[in-house]
Protein backbone atom coordinates (compact mmCIF):
# COMPACT_ATOMS: atom_id res chain seq x y z
CA UNK A 1 0.00 0.00 0.00
CA UNK A 2 1.43 3.31 -1.09
CA UNK A 3 0.05 6.83 -1.35
CA UNK A 4 -1.76 7.96 -4.04
CA UNK A 5 0.22 10.98 -5.67
CA UNK A 6 -3.17 12.61 -6.75
CA UNK A 7 -4.17 12.51 -3.39
CA UNK A 8 -0.84 14.06 -1.36
CA UNK A 9 0.04 16.46 -4.10
CA UNK A 10 -2.01 19.04 -2.67
CA UNK A 11 -0.25 18.94 0.45
CA UNK A 12 3.30 18.73 -0.45
CA UNK A 13 3.83 22.40 -0.27
CA UNK A 14 1.82 22.34 3.52
CA UNK A 15 4.67 19.77 4.44
CA UNK A 16 7.73 21.86 3.03
CA UNK A 17 6.45 24.50 5.21
CA UNK A 18 5.89 22.64 8.32
CA UNK A 19 9.70 21.92 8.06
CA UNK A 20 10.50 25.61 7.17
CA UNK A 21 8.64 27.06 10.47
CA UNK A 22 11.82 26.40 12.45
CA UNK A 23 14.58 26.81 10.43
CA UNK A 24 15.45 27.78 7.31
CA UNK A 25 16.49 24.24 5.09
CA UNK A 26 17.83 22.80 1.66
CA UNK A 27 16.64 20.36 -0.89
CA UNK A 28 17.62 17.17 0.80
CA UNK A 29 17.29 17.88 3.81
CA UNK A 30 13.70 18.08 3.70
CA UNK A 31 13.11 15.29 1.67
CA UNK A 32 14.65 13.60 4.40
CA UNK A 33 12.72 14.86 6.98
CA UNK A 34 9.78 14.09 5.12
CA UNK A 35 10.98 10.33 4.44
CA UNK A 36 11.19 9.93 8.79
CA UNK A 37 8.56 12.09 10.06
CA UNK A 38 6.16 9.63 7.59
CA UNK A 39 7.99 6.66 8.75
CA UNK A 40 9.51 5.86 5.60
CA UNK A 41 6.03 5.99 3.96
CA UNK A 42 6.25 8.92 2.13
CA UNK A 43 9.16 9.48 -0.28
CA UNK A 44 9.09 12.99 -2.34
CA UNK A 45 10.53 12.88 -6.03
CA UNK A 46 13.09 15.49 -6.68
CA UNK A 47 11.36 16.29 -8.95
CA UNK A 48 8.44 17.04 -7.39
CA UNK A 49 10.04 18.88 -4.36
CA UNK A 50 11.86 21.38 -6.70
CA UNK A 51 8.75 22.02 -8.34
CA UNK A 52 7.31 22.97 -5.33
CA UNK A 53 10.08 25.50 -4.01
CA UNK A 54 9.83 27.67 -7.12
CA UNK A 55 5.82 27.63 -7.29
CA UNK A 56 5.68 28.21 -3.76
CA UNK A 57 8.66 31.26 -4.80
CA UNK A 58 6.65 32.21 -7.13
CA UNK A 59 3.79 32.88 -4.76
CA UNK A 60 6.31 34.47 -2.45
CA UNK A 61 6.16 31.72 0.46
CA UNK A 62 9.16 30.88 0.64
CA UNK A 63 12.63 33.00 -0.13
CA UNK A 64 15.71 31.42 -1.64
CA UNK A 65 19.40 32.33 -0.55
CA UNK A 66 22.78 30.64 -0.98
CA UNK A 67 24.47 29.29 1.99
CA UNK A 68 27.56 27.23 3.19
CA UNK A 69 26.45 24.46 5.48
CA UNK A 70 27.93 23.84 8.59
CA UNK A 71 29.31 20.49 8.49
CA UNK A 72 30.58 19.89 5.16
CA UNK A 73 31.27 23.44 4.32
CA UNK A 74 29.37 22.55 1.04
CA UNK A 75 27.40 25.94 -1.03
CA UNK A 76 23.82 25.57 -1.25
CA UNK A 77 20.39 26.65 -1.95
CA UNK A 78 19.04 27.27 1.27
CA UNK A 79 14.81 28.17 1.38
CA UNK A 80 13.09 30.23 4.35
CA UNK A 81 9.62 30.76 4.56
CA UNK A 82 7.96 34.16 4.32
CA UNK A 83 5.11 35.67 6.75
CA UNK A 84 2.71 35.17 3.75
CA UNK A 85 4.00 31.48 3.85
CA UNK A 86 3.01 31.43 7.23
CA UNK A 87 -0.56 32.20 6.46
CA UNK A 88 -1.11 29.75 3.53
CA UNK A 89 0.23 27.25 6.01
CA UNK A 90 -2.26 28.07 8.52
CA UNK A 91 -5.03 28.44 5.74
CA UNK A 92 -3.38 24.66 4.40
CA UNK A 93 -4.07 23.11 7.74
CA UNK A 94 -7.60 24.46 8.24
CA UNK A 95 -8.31 23.43 5.13
CA UNK A 96 -7.08 19.67 5.94
CA UNK A 97 -8.69 19.68 9.05
CA UNK A 98 -12.21 20.04 7.12
CA UNK A 99 -11.41 18.09 4.43
CA UNK A 100 -10.48 15.30 7.08
CA UNK A 101 -13.24 15.82 8.61
CA UNK A 102 -15.56 15.59 5.99
CA UNK A 103 -13.83 12.38 4.23
CA UNK A 104 -13.77 10.65 7.76
CA UNK A 105 -17.38 10.38 7.82
CA UNK A 106 -17.31 8.26 4.74
CA UNK A 107 -14.43 5.72 5.91
CA UNK A 108 -15.89 2.72 7.24
CA UNK A 109 -14.39 1.17 10.43
CA UNK A 110 -13.94 -2.68 10.65
CA UNK A 111 -15.26 -4.62 7.14
CA UNK A 112 -16.99 -3.88 4.80
CA UNK A 113 -20.47 -5.14 5.00
CA UNK A 114 -21.63 -7.23 1.95
CA UNK A 115 -23.69 -6.95 -0.89
CA UNK A 116 -27.63 -6.39 0.01
CA UNK A 117 -28.52 -9.92 -1.09
CA UNK B 1 28.74 9.94 -9.39
CA UNK B 2 28.68 10.31 -13.28
CA UNK B 3 26.06 7.64 -13.61
CA UNK B 4 23.63 9.78 -11.63
CA UNK B 5 25.01 13.07 -13.65
CA UNK B 6 24.94 11.32 -16.75
CA UNK B 7 21.47 10.46 -16.44
CA UNK B 8 20.48 13.67 -15.18
CA UNK B 9 22.11 15.57 -18.15
CA UNK B 10 20.55 13.07 -20.70
CA UNK B 11 17.16 14.02 -19.04
CA UNK B 12 17.57 18.00 -19.92
CA UNK B 13 19.32 16.90 -23.24
CA UNK B 14 16.91 18.43 -25.51
CA UNK B 15 15.70 21.36 -22.90
CA UNK B 16 16.22 25.04 -24.22
CA UNK B 17 18.90 26.86 -22.75
CA UNK B 18 17.33 29.57 -20.30
CA UNK B 19 18.19 30.41 -16.71
CA UNK B 20 15.50 28.42 -15.33
CA UNK B 21 16.58 25.39 -16.50
CA UNK B 22 20.12 25.74 -15.55
CA UNK B 23 18.65 26.38 -11.96
CA UNK B 24 16.27 23.48 -12.10
CA UNK B 25 19.41 20.70 -13.28
CA UNK B 26 22.02 22.40 -10.35
CA UNK B 27 19.35 22.33 -7.88
CA UNK B 28 18.78 18.64 -8.70
CA UNK B 29 21.68 17.57 -9.27
CA UNK B 30 22.77 18.79 -5.91
CA UNK B 31 19.44 17.38 -4.05
CA UNK B 32 20.70 13.43 -5.93
CA UNK B 33 24.40 14.45 -4.90
CA UNK B 34 23.33 14.76 -0.91
CA UNK B 35 21.34 11.81 -1.28
CA UNK B 36 23.80 9.81 -3.44
CA UNK B 37 26.46 10.73 -0.91
CA UNK B 38 24.51 9.67 2.63
CA UNK B 39 23.02 6.62 0.79
CA UNK B 40 26.77 5.59 0.22
CA UNK B 41 27.78 6.83 4.09
CA UNK B 42 25.18 4.42 4.89
CA UNK B 43 26.80 1.26 3.37
CA UNK B 44 25.09 1.15 0.36
CA UNK B 45 26.59 -0.14 -2.69
CA UNK B 46 27.39 2.03 -5.46
CA UNK B 47 24.91 0.31 -7.74
CA UNK B 48 22.17 0.42 -5.34
CA UNK B 49 22.68 4.19 -4.70
CA UNK B 50 22.27 5.10 -7.74
CA UNK B 51 19.49 2.79 -7.93
CA UNK B 52 17.84 4.49 -5.67
CA UNK B 53 18.78 7.80 -6.61
CA UNK B 54 17.03 7.57 -9.66
CA UNK B 55 14.07 5.52 -9.13
CA UNK B 56 13.24 8.64 -6.67
CA UNK B 57 13.95 11.19 -9.29
CA UNK B 58 10.53 11.44 -10.20
CA UNK B 59 9.61 12.97 -13.96
CA UNK B 60 10.41 16.27 -15.37
CA UNK B 61 6.61 16.39 -16.55
CA UNK B 62 6.16 18.23 -13.06
CA UNK B 63 8.56 20.68 -13.59
CA UNK B 64 7.80 21.66 -17.66
CA UNK B 65 5.28 24.61 -16.64
CA UNK B 66 7.24 26.38 -13.85
CA UNK B 67 10.12 25.88 -16.13
CA UNK B 68 7.96 27.10 -19.27
CA UNK B 69 9.06 24.09 -20.82
CA UNK B 70 5.99 22.19 -21.85
CA UNK B 71 6.34 21.94 -25.27
CA UNK B 72 9.76 20.66 -25.11
CA UNK B 73 8.35 17.84 -22.28
CA UNK B 74 5.51 16.51 -24.34
CA UNK B 75 5.82 14.20 -26.74
CA UNK B 76 3.56 15.85 -29.63
CA UNK B 77 5.85 19.70 -29.28
CA UNK B 78 7.00 21.53 -32.20
CA UNK B 79 10.52 20.72 -32.01
CA UNK B 80 11.28 16.66 -32.22
CA UNK B 81 13.77 15.38 -29.97
CA UNK B 82 15.61 13.41 -32.56
CA UNK B 83 16.77 10.04 -32.45
CA UNK B 84 20.03 9.84 -29.99
CA UNK B 85 23.37 8.46 -31.24
CA UNK B 86 25.16 6.02 -28.99
CA UNK B 87 28.16 5.66 -27.88
CA UNK B 88 28.73 2.54 -29.95
CA UNK B 89 27.46 4.34 -32.84
CA UNK B 90 29.86 7.83 -32.35
CA UNK B 91 32.47 5.04 -32.21
CA UNK B 92 31.88 3.73 -35.61
CA UNK B 93 31.65 7.16 -36.90
CA UNK B 94 34.63 8.42 -36.28
CA UNK B 95 36.51 4.65 -37.51
CA UNK B 96 34.49 4.96 -40.66
CA UNK B 97 35.53 8.72 -41.00
CA UNK B 98 39.02 8.48 -40.05
CA UNK B 99 39.09 6.06 -43.19
CA UNK B 100 37.07 8.06 -45.19
CA UNK B 101 39.87 10.98 -44.96
CA UNK B 102 42.73 8.65 -45.35
CA UNK B 103 41.54 7.04 -48.64
CA UNK B 104 40.55 10.76 -49.47
CA UNK B 105 43.61 11.96 -48.91
CA UNK B 106 45.67 9.19 -50.54
CA UNK B 107 43.31 9.73 -53.61
CA UNK B 108 44.35 13.43 -53.94
CA UNK B 109 47.68 12.84 -53.40
CA UNK B 110 47.55 10.08 -56.47
CA UNK B 111 45.68 12.77 -58.53
CA UNK B 112 48.90 15.13 -58.10
CA UNK B 113 51.77 12.48 -58.13
CA UNK B 114 50.05 11.77 -61.52
CA UNK B 115 51.94 14.96 -63.25
CA UNK B 116 55.27 12.97 -62.18
CA UNK B 117 54.93 9.59 -64.37
CA UNK B 118 55.27 12.18 -67.68
CA UNK B 119 58.24 13.99 -66.08
CA UNK B 120 60.04 10.83 -65.62
CA UNK B 121 59.31 9.38 -68.62
CA UNK B 122 60.27 12.62 -70.35
CA UNK B 123 63.15 12.83 -68.92
CA UNK B 124 63.89 9.29 -69.64
CA UNK B 125 63.62 9.71 -73.68
CA UNK B 126 65.94 12.60 -73.54
CA UNK B 127 68.92 10.19 -72.53
CA UNK B 128 67.97 7.14 -74.97
CA UNK B 129 66.84 8.45 -78.02
CA UNK B 130 66.18 5.52 -79.52
CA UNK B 131 62.92 4.42 -77.62
CA UNK B 132 61.95 8.39 -77.06
CA UNK B 133 58.40 8.00 -78.82
CA UNK B 134 57.64 4.56 -76.64
CA UNK B 135 58.70 6.49 -73.10
CA UNK B 136 56.99 9.41 -74.07
CA UNK B 137 54.01 7.37 -74.40
CA UNK B 138 54.24 5.35 -71.49
CA UNK B 139 54.54 8.39 -69.97
CA UNK B 140 50.94 9.41 -70.48
CA UNK B 141 49.81 6.40 -70.06
CA UNK B 142 51.31 6.37 -66.81
CA UNK B 143 49.55 9.88 -66.02
CA UNK B 144 45.99 7.94 -66.87
CA UNK B 145 46.46 5.60 -64.94
CA UNK B 146 47.81 6.96 -61.36
CA UNK B 147 44.81 9.25 -62.07
CA UNK B 148 42.57 6.51 -62.31
CA UNK B 149 43.79 5.50 -58.78
CA UNK B 150 43.51 8.62 -57.48
CA UNK B 151 39.93 8.81 -58.73
CA UNK B 152 39.38 5.02 -57.52
CA UNK B 153 40.21 5.44 -54.54
CA UNK B 154 38.39 9.21 -54.12
CA UNK B 155 34.89 6.92 -55.13
CA UNK B 156 35.57 4.15 -52.86
CA UNK B 157 36.45 6.63 -50.07
CA UNK B 158 32.96 8.22 -50.32
CA UNK B 159 31.29 4.72 -50.67
CA UNK B 160 32.64 3.63 -46.93
CA UNK B 161 31.03 6.82 -44.90
CA UNK B 162 27.74 6.05 -47.39
CA UNK B 163 25.80 4.23 -44.47
CA UNK B 164 25.95 7.30 -42.16
CA UNK B 165 23.64 10.09 -44.74
CA UNK B 166 21.15 9.56 -42.59
CA UNK B 167 23.12 12.04 -39.82
CA UNK B 168 22.30 14.43 -42.25
CA UNK B 169 19.20 14.33 -42.88
CA UNK B 170 17.71 13.49 -40.04
CA UNK B 171 17.79 15.07 -36.12
CA UNK B 172 20.10 13.34 -33.93
CA UNK B 173 21.30 14.06 -30.62
CA UNK B 174 24.25 13.06 -28.17
CA UNK B 175 23.74 11.80 -24.31
CA UNK B 176 26.27 13.68 -22.61
CA UNK B 177 28.76 10.42 -21.84
CA UNK B 178 29.25 10.26 -25.75
CA UNK B 179 29.64 14.10 -26.21
CA UNK B 180 32.00 13.17 -23.59
CA UNK B 181 33.95 10.54 -24.93
CA UNK B 182 34.10 12.70 -28.76
CA UNK B 183 34.64 15.99 -26.85
CA UNK B 184 38.05 14.11 -25.34
CA UNK B 185 38.57 12.33 -28.88
CA UNK B 186 39.10 15.28 -30.62
CA UNK B 187 41.15 17.17 -27.68
CA UNK B 188 43.62 14.29 -27.92
CA UNK B 189 43.65 14.47 -31.99
CA UNK B 190 44.38 17.49 -31.94
CA UNK B 191 48.21 17.79 -31.02
CA UNK B 192 48.26 15.18 -34.11
CA UNK B 193 46.55 17.52 -36.19
CA UNK B 194 48.32 20.44 -35.43
CA UNK B 195 51.97 18.38 -36.09
CA UNK B 196 50.68 16.80 -39.29
CA UNK B 197 49.28 20.20 -40.63
CA UNK B 198 52.39 21.75 -39.85
CA UNK B 199 54.58 18.99 -41.66
CA UNK B 200 52.14 19.35 -44.36
CA UNK B 201 52.37 22.81 -45.25
CA UNK B 202 56.44 23.28 -44.40
CA UNK B 203 56.51 20.43 -46.97
CA UNK B 204 54.21 22.69 -49.65
CA UNK B 205 56.43 25.68 -48.89
CA UNK B 206 59.61 23.60 -49.01
CA UNK B 207 58.78 21.89 -52.39
CA UNK B 208 60.25 24.69 -54.59
CA UNK B 209 63.59 24.33 -52.34
CA UNK B 210 65.00 20.83 -54.89
CA UNK B 211 64.60 23.27 -57.57
CA UNK B 212 66.61 26.16 -56.73
CA UNK B 213 69.31 23.81 -54.99
CA UNK B 214 69.25 21.87 -58.26
CA UNK B 215 69.52 25.03 -60.14
CA UNK B 216 72.45 26.54 -57.83
CA UNK B 217 74.35 23.10 -58.73
CA UNK B 218 73.72 22.20 -61.98
CA UNK B 219 72.22 23.85 -65.06
CA UNK B 220 68.62 24.06 -64.99
CA UNK B 221 68.08 22.07 -67.76
CA UNK B 222 68.32 18.44 -68.47
CA UNK B 223 68.13 15.38 -66.23
CA UNK B 224 68.06 17.64 -63.20
CA UNK B 225 65.90 20.43 -63.96
CA UNK B 226 63.20 17.79 -64.61
CA UNK B 227 63.59 15.92 -61.86
CA UNK B 228 63.76 18.33 -59.61
CA UNK B 229 60.30 19.30 -61.31
CA UNK B 230 58.81 15.67 -60.33
CA UNK B 231 60.06 16.27 -56.71
CA UNK B 232 58.00 20.00 -56.41
CA UNK B 233 55.19 17.70 -56.91
CA UNK B 234 56.35 14.47 -54.42
CA UNK B 235 56.75 17.44 -51.78
CA UNK B 236 53.27 18.77 -52.62
CA UNK B 237 51.77 15.48 -53.08
CA UNK B 238 52.56 14.41 -49.37
CA UNK B 239 52.16 17.78 -48.01
CA UNK B 240 48.88 17.61 -49.38
CA UNK B 241 47.88 14.33 -48.40
CA UNK B 242 48.67 15.42 -44.85
CA UNK B 243 46.52 18.51 -44.71
CA UNK B 244 43.42 16.73 -45.96
CA UNK B 245 43.71 13.52 -43.93
CA UNK B 246 44.59 15.52 -40.83
CA UNK B 247 41.15 18.25 -41.28
CA UNK B 248 39.17 15.74 -42.87
CA UNK B 249 39.62 13.52 -39.43
CA UNK B 250 39.16 16.71 -37.33
CA UNK B 251 36.28 17.25 -38.96
CA UNK B 252 34.77 14.42 -38.51
CA UNK B 253 34.70 14.90 -34.60
CA UNK B 254 33.83 18.63 -34.77
CA UNK B 255 30.68 17.22 -36.92
CA UNK B 256 29.74 14.82 -34.21
CA UNK B 257 30.03 17.72 -31.65
CA UNK B 258 27.51 19.97 -33.78
CA UNK B 259 24.45 17.55 -33.75
CA UNK B 260 23.25 18.52 -30.49
CA UNK B 261 21.49 22.15 -31.46
CA UNK B 262 23.25 25.24 -29.87
CA UNK B 263 20.12 26.51 -28.09
CA UNK B 264 19.49 23.15 -25.78
CA UNK B 265 21.17 22.28 -22.88
CA UNK B 266 22.81 19.61 -25.05
CA UNK B 267 24.40 22.16 -27.40
CA UNK B 268 26.43 23.33 -23.77
CA UNK B 269 27.96 19.95 -22.73
CA UNK B 270 31.27 21.37 -24.51
CA UNK B 271 32.06 24.95 -24.77
CA UNK B 272 33.50 27.43 -27.21
CA UNK B 273 31.88 25.02 -30.25
CA UNK B 274 29.99 28.01 -31.72
CA UNK B 275 33.06 29.19 -33.47
CA UNK B 276 31.46 27.82 -36.92
CA UNK B 277 29.36 31.29 -38.29
CA UNK B 278 26.26 30.68 -38.95
CA UNK B 279 25.29 32.14 -42.45
CA UNK B 280 21.67 33.74 -43.01
CA UNK B 281 20.94 32.26 -46.23
CA UNK B 282 21.60 28.38 -47.10
CA UNK B 283 23.40 29.34 -50.29
CA UNK B 284 25.64 31.75 -48.68
CA UNK B 285 26.41 28.34 -46.25
CA UNK B 286 27.19 26.29 -49.01
CA UNK B 287 29.71 28.51 -50.79
CA UNK B 288 31.27 29.43 -47.60
CA UNK B 289 31.77 25.58 -46.82
CA UNK B 290 33.76 24.93 -49.69
CA UNK B 291 35.31 28.72 -49.71
CA UNK B 292 39.41 27.63 -48.34
CA UNK B 293 39.38 24.46 -50.49
CA UNK B 294 38.06 26.85 -53.97
CA UNK B 295 40.69 29.46 -52.72
CA UNK B 296 43.22 26.68 -52.54
CA UNK B 297 42.75 24.95 -55.81
CA UNK B 298 42.34 28.44 -57.67
CA UNK B 299 45.81 29.24 -56.11
CA UNK B 300 47.37 26.11 -57.28
CA UNK B 301 45.88 26.54 -60.74
CA UNK B 302 46.91 29.62 -61.36
CA UNK B 303 50.29 29.03 -60.03
CA UNK B 304 51.06 26.25 -62.16
CA UNK B 305 49.30 27.80 -65.42
CA UNK B 306 51.60 30.72 -65.19
CA UNK B 307 54.44 29.85 -63.01
CA UNK B 308 53.64 33.26 -61.62
CA UNK B 309 54.36 32.25 -58.26
CA UNK B 310 56.03 35.97 -57.28
CA UNK B 311 52.70 37.34 -57.95
CA UNK B 312 49.79 34.57 -56.78
CA UNK B 313 50.14 34.71 -53.62
CA UNK B 314 48.38 37.92 -53.63
CA UNK B 315 45.40 35.53 -53.96
CA UNK B 316 45.16 34.69 -49.96
CA UNK B 317 45.24 37.51 -48.01
CA UNK B 318 42.57 38.82 -50.93
CA UNK B 319 40.54 35.42 -49.77
CA UNK B 320 41.08 36.22 -46.47
CA UNK B 321 39.30 39.74 -46.60
CA UNK B 322 36.98 38.36 -48.31
CA UNK B 323 35.82 35.88 -46.33
CA UNK B 324 36.07 38.44 -42.92
CA UNK B 325 33.75 40.50 -45.39
CA UNK B 326 31.21 37.90 -45.99
CA UNK B 327 31.68 36.53 -42.30
CA UNK B 328 30.72 39.80 -40.80
CA UNK B 329 27.83 40.63 -42.70
CA UNK B 330 26.12 37.42 -43.34
CA UNK B 331 25.89 35.73 -40.11
CA UNK B 332 23.54 35.50 -37.91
Amino acid sequence: MSISSDVIRGYNDTMILYLLLEKPSYGYEISKHIKTLSDGKYIIKETTLYSAFTRMEKNGYVESFQSQSADTGKHRTYYRITESGRQYYRTKCDEWNLTQEVVEKFIMKGDIPNGYN
Amino acid sequence: MDTIKSYLESMFLNLPNTPEVYRAKSELLQMMEDKYTELKENGKTENEAIGIVISEFGNLDELAEDLGISSFVQPNSQMPAGKTLSLEDARRYLADHAKHAYLTALGVMFCILSVCGPIFFSTAAEFSPRYADLLDSLGGASLFLIVAIGVGLLVYSNVTIGSWKHLKTERYVTDFATTEYIHHGMENYKSTYAMLLTIGIILCILSVLPSIIFDAIWDSTGFWGDFSGALLFIFVAIGVFLIVMASMKLGSYKQLLHLNEQDTVGGNYVPNQQNEPKYINPTTAAIMSVFWPTVTCLYLIWSFLSFDWYITWIIWPIAAIIQALVKNTMTK
